[in-house]
């Protein structure tokens, strides 16, 4: 049986990327031509309405291309989080990353009062990686029998971290603060020109998509082959600490993503990042524009936090992974 | 050439290898042997410059390693170690692929390409290579591992006890592979064993080591000797012939005193 499924794995996989592609590129056009003026439509915009064009390129357009590049940031991020740690439920949301990201934001704040979304991200950014160095320079004391502690671990970390925050805002009256950058939404009357800093790491994880691989096979086998295991590591705690800055500072933490994206396409194609890489970022754009659009329509024309719709689907996909692990031991 | 110019290492304040010298034949199959934490492994690990020496040098084609960048080295020796307890799900073929690393760093041309496919036809893995190595019985998954380290091109493989957990038809296969690869490939082989007949089997030279030092070295066949045994592993050998090979048998203390 998993003989005869694997051997038709190829052509299988090809239809699978095709599919993908076109619900991608389906769901990209449905959220840019959902909102509440119904002059921006195609007809309008072949027209050269300039009413139309402009709420496209002020507007929709961005919102749209916040929600790419913030699901294949936040997919890619744990890809690469999982390859490098070994570990299937790591991801930046249950490790403490997105939470120092946020105790970053706060700290800027209280210093330097409201700042540009630059100087919020080199905030988050710092403290994101820090915290990452830490909790995997902590999880490599520890020895664990069971790969699920990790996340518990990183979570209870995350927690902590989140509750230095609050006593922090506490203190200071800035609890109203860390409120409104604790919400997850793609409608924040912001700039998004911040996320295109996502493309940098997103490209450094392609280029060495192989690299991150090895390093997965632990540290005496990147070594074996000349690969400096730790330079590696290294970067990719960057790579998820810009992408967690980034996302996290223009549109609020996004829950699951990182988490459950690329458990679903490792599933299939195996654990090797250059092979999976594109599709994880093509899943991931796919599952948040969907959870978006729906988050968009269901109190039309009002809408919902999309970091709420994210949740409750990623949740339930997160215990149908956590369960079918559970079960087949892996 | 491998050598290894009084060689001392130590994990703290524990030696592990005392003033080690050590010239490495070329193409033959050198086996590593002695009893637990003799400093078989440190000593596979010192030379591939994996872990820094205390003090001494290791010299690798005349020159010393530690001025040899990593990637450098992994272009001259393959090392395969002992615990390979891996998660992973990669296929074969990725896994033959991540050997190129050294010489294509993750982007593979056409030459790398021809040299993966090399090595999974050497070792016969055509039908598995789309296999996840998770799913292979371990003698399946030792072979990819070969080919990974044949895909890996060196002069000098070194392999740390690579038929622990195999069945005896594994360990046979794999030991007849290494030697030929010696005669097809040129290849220089260094391999920790732990059973001592099958170095006496397979072996062109034996390097014995206890405590850290290397008490005796020497062609196979001579070193296959009852008072050499004894003294590297503390234990009794009764050793017979059988065909032109020697087998040593240790199961029964008191049968070796009885002779």
């Amino acid at each position: 049986m998993k003989e005869k499924y694997l051997k038709k794995l190829c052509p299988i996989s090809v239809w699978k990327q095709i599919g993908l592609a076109v619900l991608f590129v389906f769901l990209f056009l449905a959220s840019l031509f959902i909102g509440v003026d119904k002059n921006v439509n195609i007809s309008q915009l072949f027209k050269m309405d300039t009413e139309a064009w402009q709420i496209f390129l002020v507007s929709r357009l961005p919102r749209t291309m916040a929600v790419v590049l913030t699901a294949s940031g936040l997919s890619v991020a744990g890809l690469i989080m999982q390859s490098v740690s070994n570990n299937k439920f790591m991801a930046p949301s249950t490790s403490g990353t997105t939470d120092a990201a946020m105790l970053g934001v706060l700290i800027a704040y209280l210093t330097l009062g409201n700042q540009t979304h630059l100087v919020q991200m080199v905030f988050a950014f710092v403290f994101a990686l820090t915290s990452s160095i830490l909790f995997m320079s902590i999880l490599s004391k520890i020895q664990l029998r069971d790969a699920v502690y990790i996340p518990l671990i990183g979570m209870m970390y995350g927690g902590i971290i989140k509750a230095f925050a609050n006593a922090v805002a506490y203190q200071t009256n800035a609890l109203q603060t860390l409120s409104k950058i604790g919400l997850g939404t793609f409608n924040r009357f912001t700039s998004f020109d911040i996320l295109y800093l996502i493309l940098i790491p997103l490209v450094l994880a392609v280029v060495y998509a192989t690299s991150f691989s090895i390093a997965g096979m632990g540290e005496d086998f990147s070594k074996g082959l000349g690969l400096s295991y730790k330079r590696i590591v290294f970067l990719g705690l960057c790579v998820i600490s810009i992408i967690s800055a980034a996302t996290f500072v223009t549109v609020g933490p996004i829950p699951f993503v990182g988490l459950i994206i690329p458990n679903m396409v490792t599933a299939f194609y195996g654990d090797d990042v250059k092979k999976s890489i594109f599709d994880v970022m093509l899943l991931g754009s796919v599952f948040v524009l969907a959870c978006d659009i729906f988050s968009r329509l269901i109190i039309y024309p009002y809408e919902l936090a999309a970091s709420f719709s994210i949740g409750i689907v990623g949740g339930i996909i997160f215990l149908i992974i956590l369960f079918r692990r559970v079960r087949y031991g892996k | 050439m491998i050598e290894l110019k009084s060689v001392s290492q130590a994990y703290g304040e524990y030696a592990v290898l005392k003033d080690v010298n050590l010239i490495i034949q070329e193409e033959k199959i050198t086996a590593l042997i002695g009893a637990n934490g003799a400093g078989k492994s440190t000593l596979l690990n010192a030379a591939a410059n994996l872990i820094p020496v205390r003090s001494g040098t290791v010299l690798l084609d005349g020159e010393n390693v530690k001025e040899i960048k990593n990637i450098e080295i992994a272009k001259k020796i393959a090392i395969l170690k002992q615990t390979q307890h891996l998660n992973m799900r990669i296929t074969v073929r990725e896994l033959v692929s991540f050997g190129r690393y050294p010489h294509s760093k993750g982007r593979l041309k056409k030459e790398d390409e021809r040299k993966i496919q090399e090595a999974i036809d050497y070792m016969n893995l055509e039908e598995l290579q789309n296999r996840f190595i998770d799913e292979l019985s371990g003698g399946q998954r030792q072979r990819a591992y070969i080919a990974m380290i044949l895909a890996q091109d060196t002069k000098y493989i070194f392999l740390d006890e690579p038929l622990n957990n195999l069945d005896i038809k594994y360990s046979v296969e794999m030991m007849l592979i290494l030697q030929k690869m010696i005669k097809d490939l040129q290849k220089t082989v260094i391999i920790v064993l732990h059973d001592i007949n099958f170095a006496a089997a397979y072996a062109d030279e034996i390097v014995a080591m206890k405590d850290g030092r290397i008490i005796r070295e020497g062609k196979a066949v001579d070193m296959i000797e009852k008072e050499t045994l004894a003294e590297v592993f503390d234990h009794e050998f009764y050793i017979t012939d059988v065909g032109s090979r020697k087998v040593c048998v240790y199961f029964q203390p008191e049968m070796a005193k009885e002779k």
